[in-house]
């Protein structure tokens, strides 16, 4: 999703993992696990405009 | 013949249909058993201001069905205009309702109409400005750069179009705009047996 953002045209894309995220049940969480699947919070910008709030996500 | 445009068109009918089913399940029957974190639970799990939850309507708190916190780096500032993708039961957008305040603008999008009367409805019980249009993430109904900011929980991957989604968070974005989007992404290509079963995806 990071690169597909990037594609898109957006810049600064970010993103970090939710540290807290996973399934409540042991057995989703277990298949998740087994995809690599995690909760991530993304931040971008789309170019130009003379306000660019520069997210903080590293 | 089938051809595979038929099969994904009829994959993305089912998907809609299992969406509005899951999530309108977890608005009505809030006390029920997900397999995902909802409700105050979830929302303080992610680190959601117990103040905000204090405050928000019940309704929109007990609804929640995140998979993180979008206004965490979000940085909304008095007067912006926000596009809540996917509102559901319309917490992120009230939140950032309080944010933008009253100079401000929040439009909440959601596939479901009865959830955006219920986001509407729970932003009005707390004094928070909020209008929601039902439409869906891949046609955002929203005019080319009119949008400040575009959040979102845990929705973009329901979509089977994903870089669509993504084209429209861009054109609704005024230049200079931004996006703060928590979702759910996979390390490796999800099996075809997950790919094809509408109930799996839409979790």
């Amino acid at each position: 999703m990071f690169r597909l953002l990037e594609e898109t045209g957006f810049t600064r894309v970010r993103s970090a993992v939710v540290p807290r995220f996973r399934f409540r049940k042991e057995s989703t969480q277990n298949s998740a696990e087994a995809y690599g699947v995690k909760a991530v919070m993304m931040t971008a910008l789309k170019p130009g405009g003379d306000k660019q709030h520069v997210p903080a996500t590293h | 013949m089938t051809t595979v445009p038929d099969t994904q068109a009829s994959l993305e009918a089912d998907l809609k249909g299992e969406i509005i089913r899951m999530y309108q399940e977890v608005a009505d029957h809030p006390d029920g058993e997900f397999h995902f974190f909802h409700g105050r639970e979830a929302a303080e799990l992610f680190g959601y201001a117990p103040q905000w939850l204090d405050r928000a309507s019940p309704g929109a708190v007990a609804s929640f069905a995140g998979v993180g916190n979008p206004h965490e780096r979000s940085h909304l500032q008095p007067g912006e205009t926000v596009l809540d993708l996917g509102s559901g039961a319309g917490l992120d957008a009230i939140v950032a309702a309080w944010q933008v305040g009253p100079t401000g603008r929040v439009i909440g999008v959601d596939l479901n109409p009865a959830m955006c009367l219920k986001a509407q409805t729970h932003a009005a019980a707390t004094g928070a400005a909020m209008e929601c249009h039902q439409g869906r993430m891949e046609d955002i109904p929203v005019p080319d750069a009119s949008v400040d900011v575009v959040i979102s929980n845990g929705v973009m991957n329901l979509s089977f179009r994903k870089r669509r989604v993504a084209q429209e968070m861009f054109r609704v974005l005024r230049p200079g705009g931004r996006i703060s989007i928590t979702d759910i992404v996979s390390a490796k290509q999800l099996s075809q047996s997950i790919v094809n079963d509408p109930k799996l995806w839409a979790s």
